[in-house]
């Protein structure tokens, strides 16, 4: 032995080690058994999210309540001129098909109950209602109305349902008739007053552009449904539309690429683009996404929260928000992402151009919980029918 | 060195206990999940602009990964719900993503679904966006005296457009743009999804 390797002695890992290797230890255990019971919290609070999103639990006359009594009227009675009485109702009286397909449709047109006609401006609540809630609704209805009691079922629903989403809103009471049941007895039939015309200028703009930019539909879509952040343009008052047109040209409302499409628009295009979009009727593609309180988001919509200064959407929105021309626009069936940008851009400023700046003040007031809430409570509403305005094109 | 093969034995040990907890387990765990339903397998098309993505670069500043309403307000921003495994069940290998230079583009094609608004934006994202920090790809475009059949060409602001001539889109930028659009993943995940839970306290939004 020449040259003398070193060694160390063997030395116990000092206590204190020990006790912090042993403690970081159980720290790990400890954090991924907790962690694995967030997983299950997690899974269990969605799987109730969703099932109450999807199988509203509602029966049928909590279901009248939410969703036909604001014009219907809680006992049936309708409005006199305007909305019809749903007591005797002949339309009730009908097969139970009738109801389902006038629910899952819509109705624009011109319909007669009893001795009075009406103009017939109804949502189709297909985006809104699921199958079973469609045949609870439909049984309440007729029992209670009309002392009916056969009976639909889920699957009848669905079929009808596939059919829906091609055919537009019922063009009044003579069409149901001739397709649905003939003992509805003699219906008023849909004048060609009525019907608006298309407006080819309008339409080349919207579905082709002007040369100089997009065109309307490639993002909002070729019925003006939108999707995400993009918004649903279908059913908007037209001079709402073309205010906001010259809104992105003034810069009182900002969006680079709106901004840029507004400024190649001459100002009788906005109103054609207006025009044009008003009397859109499209199916709702919204979805609540942002994982907003729907319940929550229903009383903010409905009653507003006054002990901090929050009115309703209703009170200037319309009832059931279908808007109210010119200034206020619809906001069911809206993208949540869309709302709830927007109520962020008046709070940021990037939107100043609301009626009175009525909106800076609300929506500075309400908390990222709230402006969830609201945004996904919209979105589950139905889309708003045609307005009465339907046929008086370019009247602005 | 004294006692080498215990020492070797152990470091093995620690790198193969890694690999099963990092790699081998969750392999088996998402294995099994099937593609989420409405999720839909690419095109021809879209492979290629796939291809595209990744040699243009798009990746180093681009996430295709939202997050929880929990983590970040991904879904206000319009980026779309937080996304599940099984939505990268086509994407081999997932282009995942590690840096929101620019924002996540998993359902850019929801957000963005218009074809001349991507090959603009391509071509000069400051001609939209005067504060764009992004890299404008205009070699995925030519200048030509006058479009010929089937050409795209593309929509540009006066002060952006060349003097003469069109610019029209290559089909490396075409490409690109169809899978763009193909980013949309809206359709709802399924409730038993592996996917990230996040810390939520129960009652809080996720």
């Amino acid at each position: 032995m020449e040259s003398f390797e070193p060694y160390e002695e063997f030395k116990p890992i000092p206590l204190p080690v020990l006790i912090i290797a042993v403690a970081l230890a159980l720290w790990g255990v400890f954090t991924l058994l907790d962690n694995g019971k967030a997983v299950t919290v997690g899974r269990a609070e969605r799987s109730d999210q969703i099932a109450d999103q999807h199988a509203n639990r509602q029966n049928g006359a909590e279901l009248f309540v939410s969703r036909c009594a604001t014009c219907h009227q809680p006992n049936g009675s309708g409005v006199e001129g305007a909305i019809p009485p749903l007591a005797s109702s002949p339309f009730l009286k009908a097969s139970p098909e009738v109801a389902m397909h006038i629910l899952l449709n819509g109705i624009d047109g011109p319909i007669r109950v009893g001795d009075a006609t009406f103009e017939g401006h109804m949502p189709s609540f297909a985006s809104v209602l699921s199958d079973a809630d469609i045949v609870r609704l439909v049984t309440h209805v007729r029992g209670t109305f009309a002392d009916r009691h056969d009976l639909l079922t889920e699957g009848d629903v669905a079929t009808a349902r596939l059919l829906a989403g091609r055919r537009g809103a019922w063009q009044g009471g003579q069409e149901i008739a001739a397709r649905l049941d003939a003992s509805l007895g003699p219906q008023p039939p849909m004048s060609s007053a009525t019907q608006a015309a298309i407006d080819p200028i309008a339409q080349k703009l919207v579905s082709q552009g002007n040369g100089q930019t997009w065109a309307c539909a490639s993002c909002h879509g070729m019925r003006g449904q939108g999707s995400a952040s993009v918004p649903r343009l279908a059913g908007l008052p037209a001079a709402y539309i073309a205010k906001q047109l010259g809104d992105y040209v003034t810069g009182k409302r900002r969006n680079e690429t709106m901004q840029l499409v507004a400024r190649t628009l001459k100002p009788q295009d906005m109103r054609r683009i207006g025009d044009y979009y008003s009397v859109m009727r499209a199916p709702s593609n919204a979805r609540a996404s942002l994982g907003g309180d729907l319940v929550r988001g229903e009383r903010l919509v409905l009653d507003g929260d006054w002990a901090r200064g929050l009115p309703s959407c209703v009170s200037c929105h319309g009832p059931s928000t279908f808007g109210v021309a010119p200034s206020f626009p619809a906001l069911s069936a809206q993208h949540p992402e869309y709302t709830a940008a927007q109520l962020t851009a008046w709070v940021s400023g990037t939107r100043d151009n609301s009626t009175g700046r009525l909106m800076n003040g609300i929506a500075a007031r309400l908390n990222d919980a709230d402006r969830r809430a609201v945004a996904d409570y919209l979105a589950t509403l139905p889309p708003v029918p045609a307005p009465a305005t339907r046929g008086r094109t370019n009247g602005k | 060195m004294n006692r080498m093969v215990p020492l070797a034995i152990l470091a093995l040990a620690i790198l193969a206990f890694a690999t099963l907890m990092l790699v081998i387990a969750p392999a088996i765990q998402i294995r099994s999940e099937a593609p989420t339903p409405g999720l839909k397998p690419y095109t021809a098309q879209q492979l290629r602009g796939r291809t595209q993505y990744v040699a243009q670069g798009c990746i180093y500043c681009h996430s295709q990964q939202p997050r929880s309403i929990d983590q970040a307000p991904d879904a206000e921003r319009g980026w779309g719900r937080a996304s599940v495994a099984s939505d990268y069940a086509y994407d081999r290998p997932h282009l995942l993503g590690t840096m929101r230079t620019g924002p996540d583009l998993f359902n850019v094609g929801a957000r963005l679904p218009s074809r001349g608004w991507h090959l603009t934006h391509l071509y000069q994202p400051r001609a939209i966006f005067g504060w764009s920090i992004m890299p404008a790809y205009p070699y995925l475009f030519e200048r030509k005296e006058h479009a010929e059949p089937g050409d795209v060409v593309i929509i540009l602001p006066a002060d952006r457009a060349p003097k003469k001539g069109v610019i029209v889109a290559k089909r490396e930028a075409l490409d690109l743009v169809a899978y763009l659009q193909s980013l949309d993943h809206t359709f709802p995940a399924p409730t038993r999804a592996v996917r990230d839970d996040g810390y939520a306290e129960k009652g809080e939004p996720r």
